[in-house]
């Protein structure tokens, strides 16, 4: 098993070098003059050259090949490249601050809405799914499977926007929009909560019951049955136990949603979080906080999905023997 | 030899009249066929797309250009059966509605097809490639697509939305481009989307290959391009129809998203556009135009989820009796 672990954990070595390539090619190299499409046309070259500089695009490309031939090791490394591979990111032009800053104060709306929605999404898939496997074929399986069906098939967006428009104006449930600190961020932060574990729900619940339903057609199940044990004894020991591999796998692939999730809600209801931020820096040409953010956001999840990986061979020994 | 030959042939000729075929051979794809004519719902959901694509067809035909930009009424003017143009109402600038979205649908449909189209080639040609030929090449692609797929996608799209807009591009001999709405959206969903066909026929590849009938054919000295494309590729073709059709909704919904963050197409009237447009109008009570584009979309969505679910059972017998 630990062979497994060690080669799982160096296969994320290349990846993680070529997420910052792909990362850095796409920003450095396919847009051919950064500082131009963020000053615009009619920048003067002195701008163009200060702007540069702020977005350090005055250091070399890749590697400080005067520095390294003058054997000044530390200078060397300090290009573009090796800024972005070591975490030193470019300053943001529109707020005028390292993104550390911005990412410390702005990540706590941000948590305060996918955390808690990603919980209960999860928690309310699986016994959905449970529910449904054990009504197979009745009326209840059918119509939860076709509620799933049609609310996959909405835009997001546009239920976001009724809602707003629905709880926040029409009836004055919950604020249109806006956050506070503190603990009175609930207040809005319930609406938004509210949203995403309802559209969230579709595609989980289904993925989930073909998985249950699949594990529920396997000779153990018919083994415990013809002992005698009970059908709910079956569904929650023996099948939930054997279905959580695959459901910990689709939860962390579905984490990049939450991304998606945090983009157009937070944008919708003006909420100060990462995904605002995001969306701010793409509408400001906002090179620095798009490519950073890229850049982290795919570290983190890199790490994620190594750390699930590494979870299943300690629980499951059939996953290192592949 | 001649004898035993024409014996042989007459034989045959006895067994043909003996026992006529009464049926045609079950092959995968005539089998796939019965299953999807015999299901009501997906011959719904069929006509329901064949719609689409003839509104789209019109909206290419140039038809709609004029109507879309006609001042038909006041402006933010609700539904009415007065005329056509009124049956969806008007926009803050008094356009139809309406026109406006059938007009969509052609934004709509050239994206998700072509963005697929992008997405599959890709995709299918690194999958073949990876699976056949395995060493360097397969290690290089599997860390190419594990790279891809570690960048949660919705920032990869907006990665390249972001980068690509507005680069110019000059193609020798054609001239220059400026890459603007529909190519940026087609690049950034197209490039993006290929990882999990490029896994799955990869998969596919990797069984096939030690098949007999590949063997034989190494043998018989065909070069490994007629291989992969004549003898393997008719193999894996039902995992691009079932990413194909699970895939185009995703990408109209995408769409919806780009033009949301103002990444999407901005000169001419879109689905995602109408809805971008219509968020602050709605808060005046405007919501016909929303309505409308939500609608639009969420028909098209579902017609090819369900599509796409019924080509998966008909295609691929081992999910079968499942759901």
């Amino acid at each position: 098993m630990w062979a497994y672990v060690i080669r799982r954990f160096l296969w994320t070595i290349p990846i993680v070098l070529g997420v910052v390539l792909i990362t850095f090619v796409l920003f450095s190299y396919v847009v051919k003059d950064p500082a131009r499409q963020y000053a615009g046309k009619f920048a003067t070259p002195e701008v163009l050259q200060a702007i540069r500089h702020k977005m350090a695009l005055d250091k070399p490309r890749w590697i400080n090949l005067g520095a390294l031939r003058h054997g000044e090791i530390a200078q060397t490394f300090d290009s573009q490249f090796f800024d972005i591979l070591l975490f030193r990111f470019p300053e943001s032009m529109r707020w005028e601050e390292p993104l550390w800053t911005l990412i410390q104060r702005k990540a706590p709306a941000s948590m305060m809405i996918q955390i808690p929605a990603f919980v209960i999404v999860l928690g309310l898939q699986l016994a959905l799914a449970l529910f449904v496997a054990f009504k197979r074929g009745k009326w209840q399986d059918y119509s939860i499977t076709f509620l799933a069906v049609l609310g996959m098939s909405v835009p997001a967006l546009s239920i976001y926007i009724a809602a707003q428009w629905l709880f926040g104006q029409k009836l004055g449930v919950f604020p249109v929009a806006g956050w506070e600190r503190g603990i009175y961020a609930i207040h809005f932060a319930a609406l938004p909560i509210l949203l995403s574990v309802i559209m969230g729900m579709g595609g989980g619940t289904r993925f989930y019951r073909t998985v249950i339903l699949e594990e529920v057609g396997a000779d153990y199940v018919r083994t415990a049955r013809a002992k005698g044990v009970g059908q709910r004894e079956i569904m929650f020991t023996h099948v939930l136990r054997n279905v959580m591999i695959p459901v910990v796998t689709s939860t962390v692939t579905a984490l990049p949603g939450l991304v998606l999730g945090a983009l157009l809600l937070e944008r919708i209801f003006q909420i100060p979080g990462l995904g605002n931020l995001m969306a701010d820096a793409i509408a400001n040409n906002d090179r620095a906080i798009v490519m950073s953010m890229t850049y982290i956001l795919s570290i983190v999840y890199c790490v994620l999905l190594l750390v699930t990986d590494i979870c299943y061979a300690l629980v499951d020994p059939r996953v290192s023997l592949k | 030899m001649t004898a035993i030959r024409a014996e042989s042939d007459a034989n045959l000729t006895v067994a043909a009249e003996l026992a006529p075929l009464t049926e045609k051979p079950r092959t995968l794809w005539r089998d796939a066929r019965a299953r999807i004519t015999r299901s009501k719902l997906a011959m719904i959901c069929l006509g329901i797309m064949a719609c689409y694509v003839v509104v789209a067809l019109i909206g290419f035909s140039g038809l709609l250009n004029h109507a879309i930009e006609a001042t038909v009424g006041p402006g933010s003017a609700p539904p009415s059966t007065a005329s056509v143009s009124l049956w969806a109402g008007t926009d803050f600038l008094g356009r139809s509605v309406l026109w406006r979205l059938l007009y969509g649908a052609r934004v709509a449909l050239t994206v998700a097809f072509l963005a697929s189209i992008v997405s599959i080639v890709i995709g299918t040609v690194l999958g073949l490639i990876s699976g056949y030929f395995g060493g360097c090449i397969d290690a290089a692609i599997v860390w190419l697509f594990s790279t891809v797929s570690s960048i949660p996608w919705i920032l990869l799209i907006l990665a390249l939305a972001f980068v690509l807009k507005g680069q110019e591009f000059a193609l020798p001999g054609i001239g220059k481009f400026t890459l603007t709405g529909v190519p940026t959206i087609v690049l950034a969903l197209g490039l993006t989307s290929w990882v999990g066909l490029c896994r799955y026929i990869r998969g596919e590849v990797l069984k096939l290959r030690e098949r007999d009938y590949i063997a034989a054919a190494r043998a018989i000295g065909l070069r490994d391009r007629s291989i992969l494309f004549r003898h393997i590729l008719p193999n894996v073709f039902h995992l691009i129809i079932i990413d194909f059709s699970l895939g185009l909704g995703a990408f109209v919904q995408s769409e919806v998203v780009l033009s949301f963050l103002g990444l999407g197409v901005t000169d001419q009237p879109s689905w995602g556009r109408m809805i971008d447009d219509a968020k602050l109008e709605l808060l005046k009570g405007v919501w016909w135009q929303m309505a409308a584009a939500t609608i639009a979309i969420f028909v098209f969505t579902l017609a090819v989820n369900i599509l796409g679910d019924a080509f998966r059972d008909a295609l691929d017998p081992r999910l079968r009796g499942v759901d």
